[in-house]
């Protein structure tokens, strides 16, 4: 390990090497907490969370539906923080998150389309309208796409990290559209069911597994992203020592593996 | 809290709204499921990839001390 004598917090912070070795040691934690989460949250809201009077069991797709659009949102300005940052101190680390952050979020985007269109069809009768919402979801989908795609557009590494960061810090612009999109326009899709500033508009007992399910989404985005990152690390400090010994490593138990 | 469903069949049919609501279900757990696998993949891939170039390198330069 490095010794702390000439490190600060925020540069060991950004050190690939103490990244991989920390989280290394949460994965087994993290990997226990979101699956427990994820089924129990899972298992309430589609088998005891009472049915709604107006939408009846249809308003079930709510627990996927709303925890996995939280997460697109907050994925994308995690990306673009991570981008910034990896802008103004040149940080690796920093953009190796970003581009991790890139195809998570480009999932959990189309989910939030797909959980959408088959909740619209029972309920306004269309899988698909182009309205406020669904629009500018849709802009972010192929926001976090562009991101991803300029990693491979150019041949150095360095362009392609500037190119992705400028890209997710432009489109930004896109998050408060789509926050405030249900409010400035006339819209199909209904109103926040959870807002910060005032109690929920929905009864406890639906709201009591929504909640779990979005600390469920929560933990998974960052079990996601750990891994992601993680084997992007190893990608792009091939040259590294550590990393050398570690995939020599793994090589050898691969091999006694095979013996036995 | 009581379980909302008397039998499987209901609980898949969910009075109508079962197609729906399980298509939802199935699509994101396996989006999901591939959002962590695929980090997994990508992470024995590359150990394996690295272990190979050392091995190569490490044949090439006992391959040049035999020939001085």
């Amino acid at each position: 390990m490095a010794s702390n004598r000439d490190w600060t917090w925020f540069y060991r912070l950004g050190s690939p090497r103490w990244f991989y070795e920390t989280t290394g040691r949460w994965l087994p934690w993290l990997w226990t907490l979101t699956l427990l989460l994820l089924t129990t949250g899972l298992v309430w809201g589609l088998g005891y969370a009472p049915q709604d009077a107006k939408q009846g069991n249809s308003f079930r797709i709510i627990y996927l539906h709303v925890p996995v659009s939280f997460l697109a949102l907050a994925g994308y300005y995690l990306m673009a923080i991570a981008g910034a940052i990896g802008l103004i101190w040149k940080m690796k680390l920093s953009y190796m998150v970003m581009k991790s952050a890139a195809p998570i979020g480009a999932a959990l985007t189309f989910l939030a389309l797909f959980t959408g269109a088959v909740w619209g069809k029972p309920t306004w009768g269309t899988y698909w309208v182009w309205d406020a919402r669904i629009t500018s979801m849709l802009i972010l989908l192929f926001l976090y796409l562009g991101v991803l795609a300029l990693q491979y557009a150019f041949h150095s590494q360095e362009s392609g990290n500037k190119a992705s960061a400028i890209l997710a810090l432009v489109g930004t612009v896109n998050i408060p559209i789509i926050y405030k999109s249900v409010d400035w326009w006339y819209t199909l899709h209904q109103p926040a069911t959870i807002k910060l500033t005032s109690a929920p508009s929905m009864h406890i007992d639906m709201f009591q597994p929504l909640l779990m399910m979005i600390i469920a989404l929560y933990c998974f985005y960052a079990l996601a992203l750990i891994l992601f990152t993680r084997a992007e690390i190893l990608q792009r400090e091939r040259k590294a020592a550590w990393v050398c010994e570690l995939a020599l490593q793994a090589d050898k138990v691969a091999a006694w593996e095979a013996e036995e | 809290m009581k379980f909302q469903f008397d039998s499987f069949q209901q609980m898949m049919e969910m009075a109508g709204h079962g197609p729906y609501v399980w298509t939802a279900v199935l699509v994101s757990l396996l989006v999901m499921g591939w959002l962590l696998v695929r980090p997994l993949q990508l992470h024995r891939a590359n150990l394996k990839s690295i272990a190979r170039q050392l091995r190569r390198e490490q044949r090439r330069r006992g391959a040049g001390e035999e020939k001085q």
